[in-house]
């Protein structure tokens, strides 16, 4: 008896859960289930991408990337240290120092570059990593000419990135310039200008990579050096549980209580899961037409993020 | 004591070298050496335009193993597949065969990368293509310098006119040609040396000494395939390494002082190895001895 009521329950059970209609996509939180609208139906050669574990169209990622990080620009620092515990300090300190922007050296008479290097700080709305640049081209390496250029897709991150700029020895002068721009597209940044294009945490939010590094490998000067920082795939399966659980339930639950904005580090989250590995993306930067130095790449704790840098070769 | 032009010219012919030390073998088993071709071929055709290495490097983007990322090890030594413990790719090559002209002036340093890179039509920032800096530099002049050894001996027969030397003899003028290479960046080598011992640089700083010990027992005509194999290379690149401290400090004329601690550090070294076999010898006759007399006894043995 008991056995026939328990095969029924089974059943039931799977007949139920049949029944549930398909999510669009697989998430902890259902919060922007609810509120998100269904992807309107499109016309077929209309190309989907990746937002977080969600498809939509190319289209539309752009406007909602903008919508994430205009929500997330003035609490920006502060969520970056509870996510990472301050780890991401490290890392841009890190990345910085190994870049080692600035010319120490005095140009010499048949030296057709002239001092100071030309920067360009994609995705860096906030400044973290240019002042950072500025400061270690000036103090280490006593290069006064070496300047930076922010560019960021979002106004309300370069506002933020203005605002903290008036604290530094660079407001207001020709050090520091601020761009509002895609990175897929920069039609103001003249081709073989650029000495270092540097895009810290952001190029997991393009909506076309490829097209990105494309861009970026047109405006470098030959010789030029593309380096990134981005989270990537930690390669050692027992810390990557404890990393997975940490993002997909932690960061999110700081971002309500301390954003007040879920949906936004759902999407960080999700985002970073999307985003290619390692080797992949090493991939991506060959194809773009830059040589890779060694590895082509430098794990960071253990993977979480990473360090990718590619030249451009002399013609 | 610096001698700009002779770097030049050492350096132009040391490179072809360097970058296939084995460059007197048949090509037939590099081929075997190498894996799939197209893979090589990203590091070796720097110099093409970047739309053609887009053909190579999309193909190799499929398969999971990465180029030489991770090289096929093997357990054992072939004279035929030589084992290349760093690769440097066209730029690379330019930027630090450039690099060294500033060698004498700057130091093993990153300066004198910098200077090298813009020599060679690069940028200041254009050093990140050597993720390791000065040390590229130093296994760049390591092996550069060994290549040079070789076909000093292959190409120019240092060991072809004068009379017939034994293997013993042509050990010691290999590691003099050697050291007296060292002794051009002689006030910038101890520098050299204490970056080369840094924790993290042991393990490519050794094998560059295991084959500098290589090549000259090689190109000495040792031909030993027994347990000599092992204990002359030590002894080879324990001498060399004792010597190359001596060198640094040696103000004499042509290097007099070091030559001499050469040669008195090779003695040492066959004495040691004489010692040894005799001691070996020794005991071998005493153990059958001793089992001709047990069986004398009538043990079963």
């Amino acid at each position: 008896m008991s056995s026939r009521s328990l095969w029924r329950s089974l059943q039931t059970q799977t007949r139920r859960r049949l029944a549930v209609p398909e999510t669009p996509y697989r998430c902890f939180s259902c919060t922007r289930q609810a509120q998100a609208q269904p992807p309107k139906p499109t016309a077929d050669e209309e190309r989907f991408t990746h937002f977080g574990f969600q498809n939509v169209p190319e289209s539309q990622k752009e406007s909602m990337v903008k919508t994430v990080f205009s929500s997330v620009a003035s609490s920006y620092d502060v969520m970056n240290d509870m996510m990472s515990l301050g780890i991401h300090r490290l890392w841009k300190d890190h990345f910085v120092r190994s870049l080692n922007p600035g010319s120490a050296l005095p140009s010499r008479d048949h030296d057709t570059a002239g001092r100071g290097w030309n920067i360009l700080d994609i995705a860096g709305g906030t400044g973290d990593i240019a002042f950072r640049m500025l400061d270690h081209a000036t103090n280490i390496n006593h290069d006064a000419a070496t300047r930076v250029t922010i560019a960021d897709i979002n106004p309300d991150m370069l506002a933020e990135g203005k605002k903290r700029s008036i604290q530094t020895p660079y407001y207001n002068t020709n050090r520091l310039a601020f761009l509002e721009g895609n990175a897929q597209s920069m039609p103001s940044i003249p081709s073989n200008s650029v000495d270092l294009y540097t895009v810290v945490f952001g190029i997991r939010n393009f909506t076309d990579k490829q097209a990105a590094l494309n861009e970026a490998f047109r405006v470098l000067k030959p010789g030029g050096v593309f380096a990134c920082m981005e989270f990537s795939k930690v390669d050692n399966a027992l810390f990557n549980a404890v990393y997975k659980q940490w993002s997909f339930s932690a960061i999110p639950l700081i971002g309500q209580l301390v954003a007040g904005d879920r949906e936004s580090y759902q999407y960080l989250v999700e985002s970073i899961e999307q985003f290619p590995s390692q080797e992949e993306f090493r991939g991506m930067i060959q194809k773009a037409g830059f040589l890779i130095p060694g590895r082509g790449f430098e794990n960071l704790t253990g993977g979480i993020a990473a360090i990718h840098k590619g030249i451009k070769p002399l013609n | 004591m610096i001698r700009p032009t002779s770097l030049l010219t050492l350096t132009r012919r040391g490179l072809s070298h360097a970058s296939s030390p084995r460059a007197a073998l048949p090509l037939a088993p590099r081929t075997h050496l190498r894996q799939p071709k197209p893979q090589s071929q990203i590091h070796t055709t720097t110099t093409t335009t970047p739309r053609q290495n887009n053909l190579t490097v999309t193909s190799r983007t499929t398969p999971s193993r990465p180029n030489r990322l991770s090289p096929t090890t093997r357990t054992y030594h072939s004279d035929h597949h030589p084992t290349q413990p760093h690769d440097y790719t066209n730029s690379q090559t330019t930027i630090l065969s450039a690099a060294l002209h500033h060698v004498p002036t700057h130091g093993f340093s990153r300066n004198a990368l910098t200077l090298g890179a813009r020599d060679a039509g690069f940028l200041d920032v254009s050093v990140q293509l050597l993720p390791r800096g000065e040390f590229d530099l130093i296994l760049f002049w390591l092996a550069s310098r060994r290549g040079l050894l070789r076909s000093k001996v292959e190409s120019d027969g240092l060991f072809s006119a004068g009379p017939v030397l034994s293997v013993d003899d042509k050990i010691q003028i290999l590691l003099m040609e050697r050291l007296r290479m060292n002794a051009e960046v002689k006030d910038q080598w101890q520098d050299a040396l204490a970056v080369m011992s840094l924790g993290e640089n042991i393990p490519l700083s050794l094998s560059e000494l295991h084959a500098l010990a290589d090549d000259i027992l090689n190109l000495a005509g040792d031909k030993s395939v027994d347990a000599s194999w092992y204990s002359k290379r030590m002894a080879v690149a324990a001498v060399y390494a004792a010597s190359d401290f001596v060198m640094t400090r040696d103000t004499s004329a042509g290097l007099r002082e070091t030559e001499e601690f050469v040669a008195r550090r090779w003695a040492d070294a066959r004495a040691v190895g004489d010692k040894l076999t005799g001691v070996r010898e020794c005991l071998g006759f005493m153990g059958s001895t001793a089992v001709g007399l047990g069986r004398s006894w009538g043990l079963k043995i």
